[in-house]
């Protein structure tokens, strides 16, 4: 192990940089996600319309406000499933890939993205929008130089909602989908 | 490419250069924080942990290897940091609703020192434990996956969970850590080259609204609170992680327990400012 200080630290001065006001890490993207949970089985795009009924059994179940989207669903050709959803904190917000087995089973989860804020921001769709689609090569909102980054450990509880809300989509409408459709 | 999951309470991020070829590395390195998970969560009734702690005082224990190592590492540094670093407080995060009840006891608990290996890995303890690796095994995931990566040829890159992290290949790669102060602030902590950094503090307990700080007093057993962080840049995560709690329990960054280790501390007020 060798650590070269920053010599401010050491004198006691200004070794804080920039204040980040919102800090964008951006993973892999949806087709990436694909190919790690669910390599070599060829997926066929499965909207469904989203009740209110079923959005309300959804919301209860996990405790998380922020309304599912019903278009990032997509089958495999075995029956599995393969979902991409967003859990807004108060805090961050994290967009996520969800795997699961034809019998409902989470095989993996990844993390797409994930955006820190510590101010109102967060619970504007209109600040959120800018970051959804973007991918790993996009500068935007990005700092290449801020990677390694300690501290106290983030808790991963808002996104253990997220996938519980998820289930809660299998158990109620994807679980009697029988039809397995054709992949293209 | 950098990959990001949900393991060990919180995001695991590993970072390797673009390679088709380390796909497998990365994948296999998760799958072993994974197990770790598995094997020495506190939350899981099943795990390897929950069994210790649910039968250790009535009969011998077969453990896994990494299991083994990492209550080994934890039994090293409880002996130097004269008892400041102790697992045995379980049953105190219990008592104040940080952790899961799994039984109904209100046992004298011991602690670490009690866990006698009658084998390698066969374990045993005279008094009932509740062992939490919260501490600890964070770090040791961190240095499995480092190690799983180098075997498999990743030249460089960095495992980070949730903020604990381990860097290592043939570059200095700058780290910054949160501000205490204000936690969406980096301080520039300057470049390690092959070492590894965790950092004990509370702005994310109370962000997330816990009553009482997740942190306590082996002596005492008392919560303690504090606002400023605490960071320990040591040569590998286990080592990294634990003894962050030597330093912030005792306030102490030259605790003579850190060169035992070659780990270095810093501590971080909480009205560090520009």
């Amino acid at each position: 192990m060798y650590w070269k200080p920053n010599p401010l630290l050491i004198i006691g001065l200004a070794a804080v940089s920039a204040p980040i006001v919102a800090h964008a890490k951006i993973y892999v993207s949806v087709e990436q996600a694909q190919k790690i949970l669910l390599p070599n089985k060829p997926l066929t795009k499965n909207p469904i319309i989203i009740t209110d009924d079923l959005q309300d059994r959804m919301r209860s179940a996990s405790s998380i406000r922020h309304p599912f989207q019903g278009d990032r669903i997509w089958r495999a050709t075995d029956g599995g499933w393969f979902i991409v959803d967003e859990v807004v904190g108060k805090h961050e917000m994290i967009t996520y890939a969800v795997a699961l087995s034809p019998s409902g089973a989470v095989t993996g989860i990844e993390i797409l993205d994930y955006v820190e804020s510590y101010g109102y921001e967060v619970a504007e769709a209109q600040w959120r929008n800018q970051f959804i689609g973007k991918t790993a090569a996009d500068p935007i909102k990005l700092n290449k130089d801020i990677q390694n980054i300690g501290g106290a450990t983030l808790s991963c509880k808002h996104l253990t909602d997220g996938v519980k809300r998820v289930a809660v989509l299998y158990d109620i409408a994807l679980k009697n989908q029988t039809q397995i459709p054709k992949a293209k | 490419m950098i990959r990001c999951k949900p393991l060990l309470g919180t995001f695991v991020e590993i970072a390797t250069p673009d390679c088709i070829y380390f796909f497998n590395a990365i994948e296999n390195a998760f799958v072993a924080i994974e197990e770790v998970q598995a094997l020495m969560g506190f939350h899981n009734p099943d795990s390897e942990l929950s069994h210790i702690n649910a039968r250790c005082h009535l009969k011998a224990v077969h453990i896994h290897p990494w299991t083994a190592k990492v209550l080994t590492i934890a039994q090293e540094i409880h002996l130097h940091s004269g008892g400041l670093f102790n697992c045995g407080i379980g049953h105190r995060l219990v008592a104040s609703g940080l952790l899961p009840r799994h039984f109904d006891r209100t046992d004298e608990f011991g602690g670490i020192e009690h866990l006698q290996f009658l084998e390698p890995n066969l374990v045993q303890s005279n008094l009932p434990l509740c062992l939490d690796l919260g501490g600890i095994a964070k770090g040791f995931a961190v240095d499995l996956a480092v190690n799983i990566l180098q075997c498999a040829g990743v030249p460089s890159g960095s495992v980070n969970a949730g903020g604990d992290l381990r860097v290592f290949g043939s570059e200095t790669q700058l780290i910054q850590i949160r501000n205490p102060a204000k936690p969406h602030e980096l301080i520039n902590l300057g470049n390690i080259y092959e070492g590894a950094i965790a950092t004990s503090s509370l702005y994310f307990a109370k962000r997330d609204h816990a009553l009482i700080s997740h942190l306590v007093n082996p002596l005492n057993q008392e919560h303690i609170e504090f606002s400023e962080s605490y960071s320990v840049i040591a040569d590998q995560c286990v080592y990294a992680d634990a003894l962050t709690k030597v330093v912030s329990i005792s306030g102490n960054t030259n605790h003579p327990c850190l060169s035992q280790f070659s780990a270095k501390a810093i501590k971080i007020l909480s009205t560090h400012t520009a």
